[in-house]
């Protein structure tokens, strides 16, 4: 068994992200990642409060999380669910260390303005365009790409 | 010697002369006397006084004393005596005339010369009857003088051959173009049942050819059809005249002559009949009709013969149903005969060397006996030879082969007569029943029917109309039928064509009823199938009629995109690559991951149905506005998401056998191949596209303009004085970023405010308001979506604030403001005065439209 050197941190209402990076991905395939798994943001910052990790994969949309463990500005209540990446995201922001890459699961091709103004609190986040593939997105994880 | 020749004939002539007139006075040189005799004996004199050679003053006297002479009498002598003076004066033409005339009266007068002279000279003329006349006289003048006369039967024989072959008919050259024309424009109105325009054109055709039998086969149809039979019968006798042997006509005019009241014309029509079924024994048909009305006519024995000759070739049905008239006319029968009727002959007559060898050819024909045939045979080679052209020739030649039933030569014949002259219908027809008689030349034989059809057979539209029944080709048949019956109503086929004709509509109807019961639903399918396909609008089609519902599509889209694009993208090519090179392990697991996320597993939905639910909650959207959405056919986005969903729904199976027998490597190529093809669809279908169609939709310019134009028209209404709105700070006229807004709610909004504002100026009294606009973009802090801030600033004392709008005052419209916003994902503040001058302002916060990058 390879000894685990890498460490990532996956929020997502699911775990097809995580199932799908740890099958489909050579690096998910021999165990050389750790794969962290957080439903939500508050487990997210607990995993993070006990954990190194080298990357955070983030999805975008929370519609399986139950509603009273969303975050976010009680005013957009309806919108929570659909955006809540972006709140995880900045949560977690104040607790990560600078430089670990975050990867949104948005496509911010043509919202440019706006990916630029989350770097502002988040330098590290990143993207992601429909169609890449869970390989393509763990290599992004672990900067091979 | 000529002048004692002259003077004996004349006093010959004299001699005779005097007896019938004794009484009659001598007449004087130059009296103008009309006594034959006296002036025959003036030119007697006349030419005494002028010796042994008169000169022509002398000879023209006398010619002109006899000619007078011969206006009171016919002698034989005196027509000798003239003719020897118009020989002496070397006019040898009225000599022989002369000489003809005494021959007529009194051949016996005439020496053998002389009737030498006669016969050869009617010979030259093929005046044949006096050649022949003459040639006799001779035989007799010779055999009374002792001379040799056995050499004049002979000559004799070939003159009345000649004489026979004159009275026989040449063949019709075939109709001219114009002719043929007019015919088959006459045929297509008789066809559609346009009477009088068929009548026009055939009539035309008669004009250009006046013996044209297709023609007036064709006319003779319409006018029966027309119910005028006189004209249809002399129709027919026309093309009978032409034609004499053509049964059609026959038929047809023996048809129409058997309705006539009287007894002779039904004796007639009884002929036609007899001579239609003695051309034709194989049309056993008009046996039988034969055989009824002779019955009807009252002639037993004549019914029973034809009866009997039916009966012959009959079936057992047929047998069955004639046996009762039968019955009858074996007790009445008596017995008798008929006379065929002769065919009439034309006057016509040809010069052309070949048509006298063919009229000869038919005059050994009707003659008869030994040799006939070969040597008609003969002739008819000679005079194709002779003129390569005529078609008569192979015609008549055939007809021999086909009596003696020597089937190749007369096909042989026949072709060269079709090929000669087309137009000839009877050359075809008889070339048909000829390959007919061989089953292996059935083709053949079909062929040669349809160059009847075209040529104008109303026989070969039966015998076509029942191979193409034969061949199963009954709407074909039924047309032929038709036609037949159209052009031949009264013909010897007219009963079977219009029975198989009802035959085959039941049938088609039938046919066209069962057709209908299959092919209805199916048609009624297909229609419905065309209307999905081209009915309904696009996706951005619909949100450009209904942008109010950008909204709601939004979040819709939003998880198709997250669910589809991003995860199945995310996927697909990964899980194919590991099904084509993984093990068999690595594609097990790889099956069971993507059929667990594709389709579900334990009780979770899989992406297919999440995909799904959102694409019938956008359709439930679209009918909400009235439309329908074509999604799969019409939108150039979802059309491939949708077909990339289909070839995943269609790699299931698959994908379960893979993960069940992973080691079946040909399983896993198939279904890696759908996932690549489904990634593909996916890759097509563009998610920010789809983001784009809703932001167009979504989004509002923001116009300070139209603000103002709206601020003027709540003045208006309220009574006040429309304020302006100054623009405050930097802003300028359009420089303001869209927001994401419906336009009700945006101009709901501002009415409410603008009226609030010019309300509270007039329950406070002041005479106008201030009011000014400020704008602010910026980002939210959190999602890093652009926003729009607009301030309306007011210079009103007191008035709205923080807590009152926070109660959401629903006298002043706020609460409407406030609702209206809040489903914008906007929201509403009191702030303080962005400027001078102003108290305070409202501002509504919005989600702006993102600037391009």
């Amino acid at each position: 068994m390879t000894a685990r050197s890498r460490s990532v941190l996956i929020v997502e209402d699911g775990t097809e992200y995580r199932d799908a990076f740890r099958r489909l991905s050579p690096e998910g395939a021999d165990g050389s990642v750790e794969w962290l798994h957080a439903p939500n943001a508050a487990a997210a910052l607990r995993l993070l409060d006990r954990h190194r990790v080298d990357a955070v994969f983030l999805d975008v949309v929370f519609d399986r999380t139950p509603p009273e463990d969303l975050i976010g500005p009680a005013e957009h209540r309806a919108s929570l669910a659909e955006r809540q990446g972006f709140y995880v995201a900045a949560a977690i922001a104040r607790v990560l260390p600078s430089g670990v890459p975050v990867l949104l699961a948005y496509d911010f091709t043509d919202d440019p303005g706006r990916l630029a103004a989350l770097r502002r609190s988040i330098p590290a986040l990143e993207g992601v365009e429909e169609g890449e593939s869970a390989s393509r997105l763990v290599e992004r994880l672990l900067g091979k790409a | 010697m000529i002048l004692e020749a002259l003077l004996a004939a004349l006093a010959f002539t004299a001699s005779q002369d005097a007896a019938p007139a004794p009484e009659a006075p001598a007449p004087a040189a130059g009296d103008c006397s009309s006594d034959p005799a006296a002036l025959a004996a003036q030119a007697r004199s006349l030419l005494e006084d002028a010796g042994a050679a008169p000169d022509a003053a002398t000879l023209r006297r006398a010619r002109d004393l006899l000619r007078r002479a011969r206006k009171g009498s016919s002698d034989a002598a005196l027509m000798l005596s003239s003719a020897d003076v118009a020989f002496a004066a070397g006019d040898e033409e009225e000599g022989a005339d002369l000489l003809a005339a005494a021959a007529e009266r009194d051949a016996a007068r005439l020496s053998p010369p002389e009737l030498l002279l006669l016969a050869r000279r009617a010979q030259a003329r093929r005046r044949w009857r006096e050649a022949i006349a003459r040639y006799q006289d001779l035989g007799r003048a010779l055999e009374a003088g002792g001379g040799a006369a056995d050499w004049i039967p002979g000559r004799v024989r070939e003159l009345e051959l000649e004489a026979r072959a004159d009275a026989i008919a040449p063949p019709s050259a075939g109709p001219p173009a114009e002719a043929r024309l007019a015919l088959a424009d006459g045929k297509r109105a008789l066809a559609a049942g346009r009477l009088q325009e068929a009548r026009e054109s055939l009539r035309a055709a008669l004009d250009a050819s006046p013996d044209y039998t297709e023609a007036l086969l064709a006319l003779g149809a319409v006018e029966t059809r027309s119910h005028r039979p006189a004209a249809a019968i002399r129709a027919y006798r026309g093309a009978l005249a032409a034609e004499p042997d053509r049964v059609e006509a026959l038929t047809a005019l023996a048809n129409l002559l058997w309705e006539e009241p009287d007894r002779r014309t039904k004796e007639e029509s009884l002929r036609l009949l007899d001579r239609a079924a003695a051309l034709r024994p194989d049309l056993r048909p008009l046996l039988r009709l034969s055989a009824n009305r002779w019955a009807e006519f009252g002639d037993a024995p004549k019914a029973l013969e034809r009866l009997d000759r039916f009966l012959e070739q009959a079936s057992p049905p047929e047998r069955a149903e004639a046996q009762a008239l039968r019955d009858a006319l074996s007790r009445r029968v008596r017995g008798a005969t008929e006379e065929p009727t002769p065919a009439p002959a034309s006057p016509e007559e040809t010069a052309s060397a070949a048509v006298d060898l063919w009229k000869k050819a038919q005059v050994y024909l009707q003659r008869g006996g030994d040799g006939a045939d070969e040597e008609a045979l003969r002739l008819l080679a000679e005079s194709e030879r002779l003129d390569p052209r005529f078609a008569g020739a192979p015609e008549l030649a055939a007809s021999i082969a086909l009596r003696r039933e020597q089937w190749r030569e007369a096909e042989a014949a026949l072709r060269r007569a079709v090929r000669l002259d087309p137009s000839r219908v009877a050359n075809h027809e008889q070339l048909a029943r000829l390959l007919d008689r061989f089953p292996e030349r059935s083709a053949e034989a079909l062929e040669a029917w349809r160059g009847a059809e075209a040529a104008g057979s109303t026989e070969a539209l039966i015998r076509l109309a029942r191979a193409a029944e034969r061949a199963g080709s009954p709407r074909e048949a039924l047309r032929l039928y038709r036609r037949y019956g159209n052009e031949a109503p009264a013909g010897p086929g007219a009963d079977e064509a219009a029975a198989s004709a009802a035959r085959l509509e039941a049938g088609e109807r039938k046919t066209v009823l069962a057709v209908a019961s299959v092919f209805a639903p199916l048609a009624a399918a297909a229609l419905w199938l065309v209307w999905r396909r081209r009915a309904g609008v696009s996706f951005a089609e619909w949100l450009a009629r209904d942008p109010g519902k950008a909204r709601d599509a939004r979040p819709v889209v939003g998880r198709l995109r997250h669910e589809v694009l991003k995860h199945g993208g995310m996927l697909l090519s990964d899980a194919a690559a590991r099904l084509q090179d993984g093990d068999a392990e690595t594609r097990r697991a790889t099956a069971q991951l993507l059929s667990a996320r594709l389709y579900g597993d334990s009780g979770a939905r899989g992406l297919l149905d999440e995909a799904d639910s959102a694409v019938a909650q956008l359709r439930a959207l679209a009918r909400e506005s009235g439309v329908r959405l074509n999604l799969r056919h019409r939108d150039p986005v979802f059309s491939w998401l949708l077909r990339g969903l289909a070839v995943l729904r269609g790699a299931r199976r698959g994908l379960r056998r893979v993960a069940e027998r992973p080691t079946r490597t040909w399983d896993a190529a198939l279904a890696r191949r759908l996932l690549r093809r489904a990634a593909a669809c996916f890759a097509v279908s563009s998610g920010p596209e789809l983001a784009r169609t809703i932001e167009r939709a979504a989004v509002l310019p923001v116009r300070a303009d139209a603000l103002r134009a709206l601020l003027a028209g709540v003045a208006e209404e309220h009574g006040a004085p429309a304020p302006e709105l100054e623009l405050v700070g930097d802003l300028a006229e359009g420089g303001l970023p869209a927001v994401r807004i419906s336009a009700l709610d945006w101009q709901t909004v501002w009415r409410n405010l603008f009226a609030n504002a010019l309300e509270e100026a007039q329950r406070r009294g002041a005479a106008s308001v201030r009011l000014g606009l400020c704008a602010q973009t910026r980002r939210d802090p959190v999602t890093g979506e652009a926003r729009l801030r607009l301030v309306l600033a007011d210079d009103l004392e007191g008035g709205i604030d923080a807590a009152r709008l926070r109660e959401r005052g629903a006298e002043r419209g706020l609460g409407v403001v406030v609702e209206l916003l809040r489903r914008s994902e906007g929201s509403v503040a009191v702030v303080p005065a962005p400027a001078a001058g102003f108290t305070k302002g409202i501002a509504l916060d919005l989600p702006a439209a993102e600037e391009p990058a």
